[in-house]
């Protein structure tokens, strides 16, 4: 079975990497003969740089653009409202030296007649902060920028400028001091202890900010979303300050009527008259939003990127063909996933028992095949349906809801007790739908493959991930057929072995050896049943997993009654009756405590993981701290073998403090609005993702859904080290 | 899942908000066009309707219009049986303002292939759909409902080396829209000039 399996994966996994190698191209640069300024009869720019003590290792180094507008002519900022662009810096320097984004100056609001846009007259300053290579002993530094940018006053002219600068690594250039200062002193302030929230209440968002300074409290504010394309940008704020000692500020901004983003966190400038810089707020939108008419606008990010755009992972632009693909190898790499094992054991089981009737065995592979398919494309549409209904759900989320668990583990309890012989369905059924059953093997296939569905989605095997967060985005046919093609992929590995001869020849005779094969297969059944158990305990609490194991011994107890074939007419009536009455008492006595919430979350947050916010990783950037964000559930086996394999060993655990990372876990076990949301933005629906938010970085880096040791070494490798932080 | 019902059902009760919104019916307006003819937007009712806001004075106009790429779009759409109004919001007082046949003479120069050029110097038409940059582009189905509101394309620049690499958002709604598929990209953040509308 082995060989077939991997002669089709091979071609499938060559076929990918030479469409992994297709998709990037570089784009051409243009150039033009370089100055350090360049005069437009609208702008004079000068590229400007601050090194007081000289271009060396440790030592700060600030580039800049300087703007001078003519009078009523302005550029913009990174978000630039209704109509613009924000001005973008390319910088040419010698190997090792990083610049970093430009740190946007607060922007004033330009109103255009009916509309708004975000921007900056008079001079300004774009700087940027270089790191300076350790190794850096040079004379001079060549530093060349390719700018562009668009002015307007009432008419638009966009204009762009090559410029060159020469820095003398070993005197001071310290001319445009004053510049570089005033523009720092512009630069939006993070606000400590700052707290901002938001809901979507009809066509607006409310948003709630507390903890504001004494200076600012009861002025009138004015807020600069940084995300382009949620908030109506010419929208006046309806705001409030509450009486009180909190510094609160309550404001409803209304939403763009074009809205094209939903973002779960709007990073944004609060300015007050009198104010030279503003304040930077991050706010979180607690609600869920309204589902946009289609696929959020596939725009590439605007400028040179800001925190709110993630870095698409490479394979997150794949195209529709690729993601069928990437599905089809995703579902067969998930029958190597632990969650498939004990359905696996069934499959086995089923080629022992037809091994010598060929068309019975091809029938039942083409049966666990459309099984398999239709539950995934069942499972999908409902999942898309209830995402555009506005509910924040991904992939696996049926396993979020503690009935359909503990319903799952009153089933594996059922079948592990049946392969182990306690009770037979001949002492239960009459014998006409035995005949039935025995001459269609059919049936049972195709149960068998809506069950290896049900237990599979807690697994995201490779390459899945990416497929499946572009299916959700995708419009319904596509999406579903997505999932068919993972579906194909799981259920590919049987078919091609049902249908393959020379495996039948070589299956073993059946004879006695079945029946201990048989009782053999009840104890993957039985684990199947703990893990459940430990999921539910971790959704509902102990009182929650006991109450599931009473119900389980009620259960069992019915079966052994009704179905032991040892237990004469007179017995099974007597204790049949009592058990039936047991299990309805089990479910009475079980139901409050499997739908409670858990009291108090058990789950066992280690000192050094702390919850997930997005107020947190934001916080710890702003300070210039890296980030690693782990997405698991206690349902996601993948998660749960990452954990023990890689992300809990000593190793990771030094390599993560040699570069200070703070460590956040989101945990998705229950329903979370707010985790679901960021999971989209990162173009997954289901976990494992393992983020790593690198501090000046446009976006995370998403590291593989199997995790090595080596992998998170590279990926924290790429970090500067923690001395040299500014 | 009890509680995933109701959202079910939001689903199909969510069709009740004012202004251009895709997905919802697309404002009526009359506006003349730049031969002195009235032009409704019911007239075309059946067939799909593209609007394009225009301005010659902007440069992302004239990057479009100088690779020779809105009118491609615009020959593509017409060769479709689709209805093509280029919309010019431009106030009268503005600098960029072109009187009827100063326009007509414009997008005659430039062989555009829109099946009407329509004055709308005193925004009306823009402000209804929200308008808010030349160009400006909305896709309207044979149902009188948007289907698409955006950019022209997927490069926000005014460099017309960029159209190459770029994708035609317009041109893919309508071949989407044609041929009875649902727009798979149907709100992009327009790009482009503010539109010059008057201060009334």
């Amino acid at each position: 079975m082995r060989r077939p399996v991997r002669s089709i994966l091979l071609p499938l996994l060559a076929a990918f990497a030479a469409g992994i190698a297709a998709i990037a191209a570089p784009a051409a640069a243009q150039t033009a003969p370089p100055t350090a300024l360049v005069s437009t009869p609208q702008v004079r720019a000068e590229l400007v740089a601050h090194a007081p003590a000289g271009v060396a290792p440790g030592q700060p180094l600030a580039l800049g653009l300087k703007i001078e507008h003519q009078p009523h002519w302005h550029t913009y900022w990174k978000n630039p409202g209704d109509s613009g662009l924000p001005t973008t810096l390319a910088w040419t320097l010698p190997a090792g030296f990083t610049p970093g984004e430009i740190e946007w100056p607060t922007p004033k609001k330009l109103p255009i007649g009916p509309l708004m846009n975000y921007g900056y007259e008079g001079t300004v300053l774009l700087p940027v902060t270089v790191q300076v290579p350790a190794g850096f002993a040079g004379d001079t530094l060549a530093v060349k920028l390719r700018a562009d940018w668009l002015v307007c006053k009432d008419v638009c002219i966009p204009e762009g400028g090559d410029f060159a600068l020469e820095i003398p690594a070993r005197a001071s250039t310290a001319a445009h001091a004053g510049l570089f200062a005033a523009a720092r002193a512009a630069l939006p302030q993070p606000v400590a202890g700052a707290v901002a929230s938001a809901a979507v209440e009809g066509e607006a968002l409310v948003v709630r900010i507390a903890g504001l300074p004494e200076a600012w409290r009861g002025k009138t504010l004015d807020f600069f979303p940084e995300t382009n394309g949620v908030l109506h940008n010419a929208g006046k704020p309806k705001a409030s300050w509450e009486s009180g000692a909190g510094g609160v500020w309550n404001a409803r901004l209304a939403l763009d009527p074009q809205r094209t983003a939903g973002p779960a966190q709007m990073p944004g400038v609060l300015t007050a008259p009198g104010q030279a810089a503003g304040l930077q707020v991050l706010v979180n939108v607690t609600t869920p939003w309204p589902a946009l008419p289609a696929t959020p606008a596939a725009l590439p990010a605007l400028g040179s990127g800001s925190v709110s755009t993630p870095v698409a992972p490479p394979a997150a632009d794949i195209g529709l063909a690729m993601a069928l693909v990437l599905a089809l190898v995703g579902g067969m790499l998930l029958n190597l996933m632990p969650c498939v094992f004990p359905v696996l054991a069934l499959k086995l089981f089923g080629f022992a028992q037809y091994g010598s009737e060929r068309g019975k065995l091809l029938a039942s592979g083409l049966a666990y095949t459309a099984g398999v398919v239709l539950s995934f494309v069942a499972l999908a549409a409902l999942l898309l349906a209830l995402r555009a209904g506005g509910e924040q759900l991904g992939w696996g989320f049926q396993l979020q809801s503690p009935g359909f668990v503990a319903a799952l583990a009153v089933l594996f309890t059922l079948i592990g007790l049946n392969l182990a012989g306690v009770f037979e369905l001949t002492a239960m059924l009459p014998g006409r739908w035995l005949a039935a059953r025995a001459r269609h093997p059919v049936a049972d296939s195709l149960l068998t493959g809506v069950l290896a569905v049900a237990v599979a989605s807690p697994c995201t095997a490779p390459f899945m991930g990416a497929s499946l967060g572009l299916a959700v985005t995708l419009p319904a046919t596509q999406a579903l057929a997505v999932f068919a093609a993972l579906g194909l992929g799981m259920a590919l590995p049987y078919l091609v072995a049902s249908a393959w001869p020379a495996l039948a020849a070589k299956l073993p005779r059946p004879g006695p050896w079945m029946a201990h094969f048989r009782a053999l297969m009840a104890f993957p059944m039985f684990a199947t049943v703990v893990w459940l158990t430990w999921v539910l305990g971790q959704q509902v609490g102990i009182d929650g997993a006991a109450a599931l194991l009473g119900l389980l011994v009620a259960v069992a107890f019915a079966a052994w009654a009704i179905g032991s074939p040892t237990l004469g007419t007179l017995a099974r009536r007597g204790f049949g009756a009592a058990s039936l009455l047991l299990v309805a008492a089990a479910l009475v006595w079980a139901m409050p405590a499997l739908r409670q919430e858990a009291v108090a979350r058990v789950t066992s947050v280690e000192e050094r993981w702390q919850p997930w916010s997005g107020e947190r990783v934001a916080q710890a950037l702003a300070a210039g701290q890296p980030v690693f964000v782990d997405f698991t559930a206690a349902w996601c086996v993948t998660c749960q073998f990452n954990k023990r394999t890689t992300l809990h060993t000593d190793e990771v655990a030094k390599a993560f403090d040699d570069k200070r990372v703070l460590l956040l876990r989101a945990d998705w076990t229950r329903r979370d609005a707010a985790i679901s949301a960021e999971l989209a933005r990162l173009n997954r629906s289901g976990v494992p993702v393992y983020a790593l938010y690198a501090p000046g970085a446009a976006g995370p880096t998403l590291l593989g859904e199997i995790l090595s040791v080596g992998e998170i070494k590279s990926a924290l490798a790429a970090l500067p080290n923690p001395e040299k932080s500014r | 899942m009890k509680r995933l019902l109701p959202a079910l059902l939001l689903l199909f009760t969510a069709g009740l908000a004012a202004a251009a919104t895709v997905g919802q019916p697309a404002p009526a307006f009359t506006a003349t066009d730049v031969s002195g003819k009235t032009v409704s937007l019911a007239d075309f009712k059946g067939k799909h309707v593209v609007l394009e806001w225009v301005n010659p004075g902007c440069p992302f106009v004239v990057k479009h219009y100088g690779a020779g790429n809105m009118q491609a779009t615009q020959k593509d759409a017409v060769a479709k049986g689709v209805v093509w109004l280029a919309v010019n919001s431009t106030a009268a007082d503005h600098g960029d303002y072109r009187k009827p046949a100063e326009m007509a003479a414009w997008m005659q120069g430039h062989q555009a292939a829109a099946t009407h050029t329509l004055m709308d110097a005193d925004g009306k038409v823009g402000r209804a759909y929200g308008a808010r940059t030349t160009p400006h582009m909305y896709v309207i189905d044979p149902k009188g409902t948007l289907v698409y509101a955006g950019a022209i394309d997927s490069k926000p620049t005014a460099n017309p080396a960029d159209i190459a690499g770029a994708t035609n958002h317009v041109k893919q709604a309508l071949a989407e829209a044609t041929t009875g598929k649902p727009v798979s990209v149907a709100q992009t953040r327009p790009y482009g000039c503010s539109v010059k509308y008057s201060s009334m």
